[in-house]
């Protein structure tokens, strides 16, 4: 019998329907000793194989409790020149951005089991008008929604709305300096962005967090970065410095400083690249298997996408990988990030 | 040492009755129980028990079997039991049947074994659940030398095994958290077939007229956990498998049992 669930917007053609009938009655058939029984028997059967196969069952799993997180890296241009970052140096063509259209549906489709959605980038408010979109919809689905930025883009009347929707703003700070400011952002930027962060707290209030990367290069800068934090009340949250395509080092040399039984994000995220690509993880491509994308949401449905033999056995080898992404705040329990 | 846990849900005489008949059929065990644990999940109705060898755990709320498999888990393993059955309040063990199956478990490396399960009625609907194995557990193809799952009625596990995979407390009622416990002990650990654990499982079918209606309401019930199953356990599933029933519960070497 088979305990898998299909959508029916999913469901495989007829001709499929009638194979899978057959291959469960052929082997049945032969179990059954009393000819007499033969017709009720067949009958019972295929009670319990169309009840299986086509009786409704609810698609938020787990009972109501979220276990997805959505992340979607909204773009790769960035107006920021970070050396930590080489995602700024591969701008996306124009015509192969997704439209805004298929991520809502995405969003749609799976917030009855998303905790959170996440935008990333790349710097998500060079879209500003799409980030506010997903905001308002996020709010409608009931999703909190986590945006990450340079803090280059903020403004005051975005910021008014994003703090009505009760979403979280994150900005990326990794010196509170001006000189290793403009060093660690590539950019002389510091007296243009530091205001809008002031703005931004005084708007958002608490749901203004700041993070940092924590690198050999910014080791000695993230101390001050906390203290000034602890000094303006924000919250604050260190992330490893991670492959990215940047020039900076690891502190920690590259290795997991987590075991295998700690929980990998494998499970529950759900990561979209600017062209609609999904995959489970950024760090997907170190594994063989995932060298390709899952799908692409702008031409599938991303419940089909996650449902493949191949995201599942994706997800299998990713619980157990122990790459260095491994060291990333997705894998860290929510409760724990921000301090 | 080896302990029996029931989760029972109490709401009519005839689920008292069965579990009478259960407890005295679990008094007359060749080998006794070190512990029995009753673990009532908030029935509406009341009663007594008629014998004292059962510890009868009353849970202030209902919270499913898993919960209340769990608190009887809980239990047993304060109290040092190796081995943990399990069945349900509907079910009846063959006067051996702790025997064989904790024999099982002590004399092989299987951290967790399941027996053969039958239907007590005689209706067309029993027959229908015999041969098509729907509670006698699934073989693990091609080689049908363990178990991919064993539904929780007719089921033991050894402490360690018990304590590193509990029951998942998400599923609200009796429908996939055994497939759940089965399918994550598999990711660690082999499951045995012992078929000369025998139990019956009484499904509550009067007649063919009047069982029909809780014969599609049971399927109902357990396809409802399966998207949440089959969330979980993506990989896995994947595994062929194939019920037992009378006519392939030998097929397996059996020569696996002493490994």
């Amino acid at each position: 019998m088979s305990l898998i669930y299909r959508r029916k917007s999913n469901d495989p053609d007829f001709t499929h329907a009638i194979y899978d009938y057959v291959g469960e009655m052929r082997p049945f058939i032969k179990r059954v000793k009393k000819p007499h029984l033969l017709v009720p028997m067949l009958l019972f059967k295929s009670i319990e194989w169309g009840i299986y196969r086509w009786h409704k069952t609810p698609i938020r799993r787990f009972y109501g409790v979220k276990g997805n997180e959505l992340i979607y890296m909204i773009t790769n241009a960035c107006n920021d020149r970070c050396p930590k970052c080489g995602i700024w140096e591969r701008p996306e063509p124009r015509d192969q951005h997704l439209m805004i259209e298929h991520f809502i549906n995405c969003l749609k489709r799976l917030h009855h089991n998303l905790y959170q959605v996440t935008l990333t980038g790349g710097e998500p408010l060079i879209f500003k008008k799409d980030v506010m979109l997903i905001a308002e919809e996020a709010k409608k689905l009931n999703v909190p929604m986590v945006t990450i930025t340079n803090g280059r883009f903020l403004d005051e009347a975005f910021l008014t709305r994003y703090k009505k929707l009760g979403h979280i703003l994150v900005v990326s700070v990794d010196s509170v300096e001006k000189e290793k400011w403009n060093e660690f952002r590539g950019r002389r930027n510091f007296d243009i962005v530091m205001p809008k962060i002031m703005l931004a707290k005084e708007i958002l209030g608490d749901q203004l967090r700041i993070q940092s990367v924590l690198s050999k290069e910014s080791a000695e800068e993230i101390p001050k970065v906390k203290e000034w934090c602890k000094q303006h009340k924000i919250q604050f949250n260190v992330q490893f410095n991670q492959d990215f395509g940047g020039t900076w080092t690891n502190v920690i040399s590259g290795e997991v400083a987590y075991d295998n039984d700690t929980p990998c994000a494998a499970r529950k995220n759900i990561c979209i690249y600017p062209n609609g690509d999904v995959v489970k993880c950024f760090d997907h491509r170190r594994i063989p298997l995932a060298k390709e994308p899952l799908g692409n949401i702008a031409k599938q449905d991303i419940i089909e996408i996650l449902c493949t033999k191949r995201s599942t056995e994706v997800s299998k080898i990713m619980k157990t990988c122990n790459l260095p992404c491994k060291n990333m705040s997705c894998n860290k329990p929510q409760t724990l990030l921000f301090n | 040492m080896s302990a029996l846990i029931i989760p029972c849900y109490i709401k009519s005489q005839w689920d008292i009755n069965c579990l009478y008949r259960l407890l005295e059929s679990v008094q007359n065990q060749t080998r006794k129980f070190d512990k029995v644990y009753l673990v009532d999940d908030a029935s509406p109705l009341k009663y007594e028990l008629p014998y004292d060898f059962a510890e009868h755990i009353l849970l202030n709320e209902n919270g499913g079997p898993a919960r209340a498999r769990n608190t009887g888990i809980e239990r047993a393993l304060a109290s040092g039991i190796e081995h943990l059955l399990f069945t349900d309040h509907d079910c009846i063990p063959e006067k051996d049947w702790n025997d064989q199956m904790t024999g099982f478990l002590e004399q092989t490396s299987f951290a967790a074994v399941g027996g053969m399960t039958y239907s007590w009625g005689n209706t067309i609907y029993d027959y229908y659940h015999n041969i098509n194995g729907t509670l006698a557990g699934k073989w693990l193809l091609p080689d049908k030398k363990e178990l991919w799952y064993m539904p929780s009625l007719n089921f033991g596990m050894k402490a360690f095994a018990a304590e590193e995979f509990p029951f998942d407390e998400r599923f609200p009622t009796a429908a996939g958290e055994d497939v759940d416990l089965c399918l994550r002990l598999r990711s660690k650990y082999r499951i045995g077939f012992c078929p000369t654990a025998t139990l019956w499982h009484d499904y509550g079918y009067k007649n063919a007229f009047t069982g029909f209606r809780k014969f599609v309401n049971l399927f109902k019930k357990y396809k409802s956990s399966s998207a949440t199953v089959y969330e979980g356990h993506t990989v896995l599933m994947w595994d062929s498998s194939e019920s037992i029933y009378k006519g392939n519960m030998y097929e397996s070497n059996l020569q696996t049992k002493i490994q």
